[in-house]
Parts: C-alpha cells; sequence; structure tokens
C-alpha cells in the first residue's frame, strides 16, 4: 500500500462528497418547478410522477446514453472519442483508484496498472478538450469556466496517473523519487479535482449530472423509442395559468433538462434566426432559462456567443420572476424570431426540447398577456372570427382551380362510397403563385384517374399559424371545427400539399379525437408513379436541388419519398450543404413571417445561397411556406418549382419527343 | 376618470361571423391607453362574441338584455345614468347590424351632453376635467381639441389598432348582466333597388392634368382663407372679425 495511494482514494471519497453536495443544492433548485410530466408522440400529457414511469427511466438510461446520445454526438466524430474518452477514464479511473482502499487492491501493482491506464486514458480525452479550445476557441463554444475545464482535466487526471504510476513502479525506481511523484500527483489530483467538482453547481460539469437525470425523465420519452414525438402539447385551457411565465411554470424534467446542456452550440450553428443575425441564440436561451432557476439569478455568468444584435434586457431573474421582457432575462423580439424548424433540437446532443421550452413562453405571451408582435395580432384575430389568417371567404380556397375540375365532397353522391382521398387545400391555396402548383397537382390526380374530393368552404384553417404563435385557444378551436367537419364525411385518406397542414392533422389533431391517415402529395405522387398510375417522361439533364421542409422532414421524418420521386423524373439530384432531417429552414414556418423580427439578412436568402452553391437551376420545393419564402429572393437565382409541377411536366414531356423538355 | 365604453353587436365583414366591432375594439384602446376606470358596455340580447371584448384589456363588461329588435337607447340611457361616466366612447359606426352610427348622437341628446365625432388619438387636456382629442379629419389630417368633460366622443377607424386578444384576460373579465328596459321600435323599412350616385370629381382638377387629379384627390382641403402662425391675440382677433365681415356674419360691424 502506497501512502500516495491511500491519501488518493480518500480524496476521491471527499471531492464525491463535495459533489454531492452541490447535486443536492441544484436538485432543491429543480424543485421549484411544477409537476413533472411527460409528453406522448401526439401531444397527450401525462404525469411522469411514477414509480414505473422512475423506473423504466432509470432502466432505460444506458440505452438512451449509449444509442441515442451516441448517434448525435458520433455526428462530430472528434467530440464523440474526446468525450468517450474524457468522460470515460476520468469516471473509470475515479471509481478504480476509490477501490484502492480495499487491502488488497491497494497493494496489487496491476491494480495500479489499470488505473495509470484509466487515467491515461483521461488525460488524452482532457488534451482533446484542450486541443479544440486552444489557441482559438471556435465561436460556437462558450469560454469562461468552460474554457478552464481542461486545465483542470489535465491537473485532475495527470495527477491520478503520476499516483497511479507510483503504485506501478515500486521495484524499478527509487523509493524517495516514487513519494514525492505520488505526492505531487496528489497536489495535483486535488487542485484539479476542486475545481472539476465546483464546476458541478455552475460550469461544465453540471451537465454530467443533470443529463443523465434528464435521459431519465425525458419529457418525450417517444423520442427514444423510433417515434418523431413532435407534437405540440395540447394545453389545458382551463388551468390557472396559461403558458409559462416563470421558471417555476415549467415541470421539474423541463428544467433540468435545461441544466443538461454543455453549451456545446450545436444549436446556434444550426439556428436560421441566428443565421439572420435575429435576436436568437438557442444555447443562450436555455442558458438564461436554467441561470432563471436560482434566487436573484443574473445572466452575467454567460460566456458563449450573445444573441446576435441583442436586445437590452436587465438580465435579473428567480424562481416566481418572469422570464420574457425588458426587465427580465430574455427580449420578447428573442421569443418570436423563432421559426419552430427544430433544427436546435435535431442537433441537441443532450436531446433538450428547445421549441417546446419557445412555445410554452410563447402561450404565456399571447394567452395571458396579449402581448404579441405589431403583426402577429392580425392574423389571429381574423381566425377568431373568419377561420382563415387573412380573413378571406372560405368559398374562395377553390378559386385557384377556375375551370379544373374540383369535386366537393359535400356533393358527392352516397353510392360512390368513401373517396380515395380527401384533398385538403391549406393556406396556399389563397395564393397566385402556390394556386399554380396545386393545379399542378389537381391535374395530376385527374391525369391518374384518383377519386379526390375536396371540402371547399367547409375547410377553415388547420390552425398551425395560432399554434405555433401560442394562441392555443384558436387552434383548439379550429382543431375541434374541423375534426366535426371531417366526421360528416368518408374518405379513406387526407392528401395535402402543405406539410404544416399534415403535421397538425397527422399528429396534433389525435390529442382531440381526430385521427386521419394523412400523405403528403410528395409521397402520394410517388406512389402513383411506382403503381403506374402515371407515366412518367424524362426532363432532360436539368439540375435540381431538393429543399426539405422542415415540417415534412424534421417534424415527420418524410425525406426519402421526395427524392424517390425525383429521381424517377431523370433529373441530376444535386444535395444542398444541409438537407434531410439537418435541413436548414426557410423562414416560413412558427409564424415568423408574421412576427417579422429584425434582422441583418433574411433566412431564404441564406438558403438560396446554399441551393445556388450545388449549382443547380431548379429549387425543388414541396411546402408553400418554402416555396413563398424562396420565390421571395430576388436576384440571380434557381428556380423554385414545386415537386408537384415538376411531375406534371414530366408527365406531359411522356407525350412529346425526348430532348424538347427542359432543354 | 370613468370611462365607458359602448359595444355594438358586429359581424365579421367577410364570414359573416358574430364579431366585436373593430373600430370599437380601438375605442377600447384608447380608453384603456388613457387610463382609469373603463367598462364596456352593450344593449342587446345576447353577448355572444362580444365577451371577447374582455380579452382586448378591459375588465368588466356590463350586459343590458333586451329583446331582439328592441330599441337599445333607454337601456344604456339607464345604464350610463346610475353610475354617470366622464367620457363615452363609441365607434363611428357598428359592422352588421343597423349601423347608421346614428345611436353616439341619440345618447348625446339624450344624456344632454356634447359629442365629438372622429376621434384618432386621445389624452388628458390641459386642465382637470378635459380632454385633449386628436380628431381625424378627410385625406389624413388632423386636429387638436380640447373638450370639456364629461361628454361623448366617436372613434375613427383611423385610430390605432386594438390591443391584441388574450384569451386568459377574457376567461378572467367580469360579466355583469342585467335585463334592459324593454323598448319595442316599430321599424318601417323602405327597400328600393340599389342606385349607383355619380362619382363627384373635384372641380378644380377636372379635366386637367394626372399629376393635378391626384394633386387635388390628396391634398387636404384648403378652404382658402388667410393661415397665421402663432399671431398675437390682437392680430388674431382682427383676423376673425374679418373674416366674420367678409362672410357677412358680423352684425354689430
Amino acid at each position: 500500500m502506497i501512502p500516495a495511494g491511500t491519501a488518493f482514494s480518500l480524496l476521491i471519497l471527499a471531492l464525491a462528497a463535495l459533489a454531492a453536495g452541490l447535486v443536492a443544492r441544484r436538485v432543491r433548485l429543480w424543485k421549484s418547478g411544477s409537476e413533472a410530466r411527460l409528453v406522448s408522440a401526439v401531444g397527450r400529457t401525462i404525469s411522469a410522477v411514477s414509480a414505473d414511469k422512475l423506473i423504466a427511466g432509470l432502466k432505460a438510461l444506458p440505452r438512451r446514453y449509449l444509442v441515442d446520445v451516441h448517434h448525435v454526438v458520433g455526428r462530430d466524430p472528434y467530440a464523440a472519442r474526446m468525450h468517450a474518452l474524457a468522460a470515460g477514464g476520468l469516471l473509470g479511473g475515479s471509481l478504480l483508484a476509490l477501490a484502492g482502499l480495499i487491502p488488497v487492491l491497494g497493494m496489487s501493482r496491476l491494480f495500479w496498472a489499470v488505473v495509470a491506464l484509466a487515467f491515461a486514458a483521461a488525460l488524452a480525452g482532457g488534451f482533446m478538450v484542450g486541443r479544440r479550445r486552444l489557441p482559438e476557441k471556435p465561436a460556437r463554444l462558450s469560454g469562461g469556466r468552460f474554457q478552464r475545464l481542461p486545465l483542470y482535466l489535465a491537473a485532475y487526471t495527470g495527477g491520478g496517473l503520476l499516483v497511479a504510476l507510483a503504485g506501478v513502479l515500486p521495484p524499478l525506481a527509487p523509493q524517495a523519487l516514487l513519494a514525492s511523484f505520488g505526492w505531487l500527483g496528489l497536489a495535483l489530483a486535488a487542485g484539479g479535482g476542486i475545481g472539476l467538482v465546483l464546476q458541478i453547481d455552475r460550469g461544465p460539469m453540471r451537465h454530467a449530472f443533470a443529463g443523465a437525470a434528464h435521459l431519465v425523465l425525458h419529457p418525450r420519452p417517444g423520442r427514444f423509442e423510433g417515434e418523431r414525438a413532435t407534437a405540440l402539447a395540447a394545453l389545458d385551457l382551463d388551468a390557472p395559468r396559461l403558458g409559462a411565465a416563470t421558471p417555476a411554470d415549467f415541470p421539474v424534467n423541463r428544467l433540468i433538462g435545461f441544466d443538461a446542456c454543455i453549451q456545446c452550440g450545436r444549436c446556434e450553428t444550426a439556428c436560421p434566426a441566428f443565421a439572420a443575425g435575429q435576436p436568437l441564440n438557442p444555447k443562450r436561451l436555455i442558458q438564461d432559462l436554467a441561470a432563471a432557476i436560482e434566487p436573484n439569478a443574473t445572466n452575467a455568468a454567460y460566456a458563449g456567443s450573445p444573441y446576435p444584435n441583442a436586445r437590452p434586457v436587465a438580465g435579473v431573474g428567480g424562481p416566481a420572476l418572469p422570464l420574457v421582457g425588458a426587465g427580465a432575462m430574455i427580449h420578447p423580439d428573442t421569443l418570436w424570431s423563432c421559426t419552430t424548424c427544430r433544427a436546435c433540437v435535431e442537433e441537441c446532443p443532450m436531446m433538450i426540447e428547445h421549441v417546446d421550452a419557445i412555445v410554452d413562453l410563447r402561450r404565456y405571451q399571447t394567452l395571458e398577456l396579449g402581448a404579441l408582435p405589431l403583426k402577429a395580432a392580425p392574423p389571429l384575430m381574423e381566425l377568431r372570427y373568419a377561420d382563415e389568417t387573412a380573413g378571406r371567404p372560405l368559398a374562395a380556397r377553390t378559386d385557384f382551380a377556375a375551370g379544373l375540375t374540383l369535386p366537393l365532397i359535400s356533393a358527392r353522391p352516397a353510392e360512390k362510397g368513401p373517396a380515395e382521398v380527401l384533398l385538403w387545400l391549406g393556406e396556399g391555396a389563397y395564393e397566385l403563385r402556390y394556386g399554380r402548383t396545386l393545379r399542378a397537382l389537381v391535374t395530376l390526380l385527374l391525369k391518374a384517374g384518383v377519386d379526390f374530393a375536396v371540402l371547399g368552404p367547409e375547410e377553415r384553417d388547420c390552425g398551425d399559424l395560432a399554434r405555433r404563435l401560442g394562441d392555443e385557444a384558436t387552434f383548439q378551436r379550429l382543431a375541434r371545427a374541423n375534426i366535426a367537419t371531417l366526421a360528416r364525411y368518408s374518405f379513406t385518406r387526407i392528401l395535402t400539399a402543405d406539410p404544416h397542414a399534415l403535421h397538425a392533422l397527422r399528429n396534433e389533431y389525435r390529442a382531440f379525437g381526430g385521427e386521419y391517415e394523412v400523405v403528403h402529395h410528395t409521397a402520394f405522387l410517388d406512389e402513383l408513379a411506382a403503381s403506374g398510375r402515371l407515366t412518367l417522361g424524362a426532363l432532360g439533364q436539368a439540375r435540381v436541388t431538393y429543399h426539405d421542409p422542415c415540417y415534412l422532414g424534421r417534424y415527420n421524418g418524410e425525406i426519402d419519398a421526395p427524392r424517390r420521386l425525383l429521381d424517377r423524373l431523370g433529373l441530376e439530384r444535386l444535395e444542398m450543404e444541409r438537407s434531410g432531417k439537418r435541413s436548414m429552414c426557410c423562414g416560413g414556418g412558427g409564424g415568423a413571417p408574421v412576427s417579422d423580427i429584425e434582422g441583418e439578412r433574411r433566412i431564404p436568402d441564406i438558403r438560396m445561397g446554399q441551393a445556388t452553391a450545388t449549382g443547380a437551376a431548379i429549387v425543388a420545393v414541396a411546402c408553400p411556406q418554402c416555396s413563398a419564402m424562396l420565390e421571395g429572393v430576388t436576384g440571380e437565382r434557381p428556380e423554385v418549382a414545386d415537386i408537384a409541377e415538376l411531375v406534371l411536366m414530366a408527365v406531359e414531356a411522356a407525350k412529346l419527343p425526348a430532348a424538347q423538355v427542359l432543354a | 376618470m370613468k370611462i365607458v365604453v359602448l359595444l355594438s353587436a358586429g359581424r365579421h365583414r367577410v364570414s359573416g361571423q358574430p364579431a366585436p366591432v373593430p373600430v370599437e375594439l380601438q375605442a377600447l384602446r384608447l380608453a384603456v391607453e388613457l387610463g382609469g376606470e373603463v367598462t364596456v358596455l352593450h344593449a342587446g340580447p345576447e353577448l355572444g362574441a362580444l365577451a371577447d371584448a374582455l380579452g382586448h384589456g378591459v375588465g368588466r363588461l356590463i350586459h343590458r338584455v333586451i329583446a331582439d329588435g328592441d330599441d337599445p337607447l333607454p337601456s344604456l340611457m339607464a345604464a350610463l345614468t346610475d353610475n354617470p361616466p366622464d367620457l363615452i366612447l363609441a365607434g363611428r359606426s357598428g359592422q352588421g347590424g343597423e349601423d347608421a352610427g346614428l345611436l353616439p348622437y341619440s345618447l348625446a341628446r339624450a344624456l344632454g351632453r356634447p359629442i365629438l365625432a372622429d376621434a384618432a388619438g386621445l389624452s388628458a387636456g390641459p386642465e382637470a376635467g378635459t380632454l385633449a382629442v386628436e380628431q381625424a379629419l378627410p385625406r389624413g389630417a388632423r386636429r387638436r381639441v380640447v373638450l370639456r368633460l364629461p361628454a361623448i366622443v366617436t372613434v375613427h377607424p383611423a385610430a390605432p389598432a386594438p390591443l391584441p386578444f388574450a384569451f386568459a384576460a377574457m376567461r378572467r373579465g367580469v360579466i355583469e348582466s342585467a335585463p334592459g328596459i324593454s323598448a319595442p321600435q316599430a321599424v318601417e323599412v323602405e327597400e328600393r333597388p340599389y342606385r349607383p350616385r355619380p362619382k363627384l370629381i373635384a372641380k378644380a382638377a377636372a379635366g386637367a392634368s394626372a399629376a393635378e387629379r391626384l394633386k387635388a384627390a390628396t391634398q387636404a382641403a384648403g378652404g382658402g382663407g388667410t393661415l397665421l402662425v402663432d399671431p398675437s391675440p390682437e392680430e388674431a382677433a382682427r383676423a376673425i372679425l374679418a373674416h366674420l365681415a367678409a362672410l357677412g356674419l358680423r352684425r354689430d360691424g
């Protein structure tokens, strides 16, 4: 038994006790939150406070960590290796060294060799942490306490390595030298260890235990079972307070989620509002929320990138103090900059639910305070009394189809049985540009002999805009009214070209009793082409790039059908820098176009820049919002065409001699 | 200051569904921003969508229940004389009902109070008991008028947009319902086919160039006369007397 070894084991014990004290302090702060709740895939909320759920979460923890978290972390292989070495070596080495208190082990050279190996791995991990941050720290990483992390890691793991080596080497080196080696190591380890443990309270080490707790109590457990789990939680409109005003209004497991943030900044590099210089940085937002749970909280400790063009706020808070406002932590403009594209959620290795938090905060602003951005209030007012965002007549929704056959489902003879598809037209139908897309879609349905019908003047807005702007009351009214209308007719499936309507009808209406099979037009046209109901010609050698709508790709996981369909058209398909589930938003979601928060650039301009960079001549879109946003980009740029329009061209090309199309 | 805002049973301009009248919600905003004790008042068979006014910044709604087709004036009078307010605000006309825009005038006559039309902004007057009103004139012109309270003011659509609706505020709001005064009115309606009237074009610009017609259509109507900027009181008095004399309105001159 080496004396420094025993002392080291005791040091670890003391550090563990200190850590436990700091963890307990944080846990007490979490208790200021409301009852922990889980959200099902369709947005129903249930209490998480039950022994079964806790045990299920604990059981699932290793798999959630090793599979789901690793899946996200592994997108950056350097970070994955760094974390495996640093965290694995540190925890493994420390636990082993603690076992050195058992005399048999403490005397064994082999044992100390294993400890040395673990600390050597951790030291290598610590070195990787440092190399990533030095000499120049990437903008997405936080400084301050985070910048000191590699130093503490090196001191603690290097010290541990020295102590362990002092236990391995006795016969090979003089006793006095080894003893001084060991004591030096112990001193280093003590310094580094105290530094690390203090970072549990406020600093990078907090994510270690908060992250584990977050994975156990994750508010959307469905995400670990392969569900998309993207429907917003249905709000109980009879609750005493609607939405979240203070940290205490958030369920405990959401507060834990905020603490799980390691400030890696992947969200900020993915955020379209951040890229456009609007005052939103998802990382900073989560940090502000996490900081506010302490009494007399300030936002001063944050050392990452700020909100771009940040509006001044007092930066003070507390568990029962408001979060949003110029006199609080978060400026309202920050809240309204979000396009609810979920890119931050998709990128977050700790599986934090940023969009849920933003919508909860928006709900309070809208439902309790009526504090909406200037231009967001009129559409909600029109929705309340005209069921349409611009107060246009519902009967005018089908005007785009002048001259086409557009059968009304109400006029459908009963003997024809259920319609094969009910075509949900959506908001885009009122727009001249998107009307062209819908005309193409209707023409294709007629050509393929699909038995379809529309609701016509009985179709109300799906409520997507109201819900994203926090007006849950209007959303629920519209959802119930639409469900009642749909219940009167018989159809097999709902077909829509609007991913926002698709998401509402497919996922969000379920919490209100509306269960439908909803298919997006890209998937439906793909089916028609596969089954030979549509004959496609080739569209020449045009180069096309596909822009994934957030509400189709990230929200519903449909990224293959549109690509398959484009490939059937004989086009050369190029992928943008960001595509599929990691695609970038067009800026049209979440009510961002009506909130209209000022930034430096426009999101669609950035996205169009990425499309132009591929060298494609056409940007294929599959959503009315994307179509409107990208068509709004000025200057020289690729053409914007909906996939339905391209398919119609291909169908018409099938009749023409080749090489005449898209020459 | 006690302010009562009158609400009428409106309908949405396109959908025809029952809805508050936007200009009355604008009046409500002016009242809320002016400060004081604000209530809204409606006399009619049922509230329906009018309860939504409680989501636009006011906490108390008084409803006088009368039969469909009854004249609301006696009920409103009764509600307003119980606890007389300093200021009564109304929209310049309703939307969806009979909507002659006459009710505020009948009310003013019945209450014996002055009425000022088309306010686009309100603020406290220079002395206690007065109100500074920014009055909307045609073609975007504004006139500032100081009014002694109590009074009735109707609000113009050029006033600031209504405060955004807050669902929870509506839920919290208090509705005080009481029976109104039955006042059946004999409705004598004559139906005639619509006859489009000839459009009047400003005489000066008729036949002139497009630019001149545009100028005539957009320029504030200048009624001639003399413009004195910051005149001395004597000078101003002389100018007024001269003007009255020119119009032949001076008896002693």
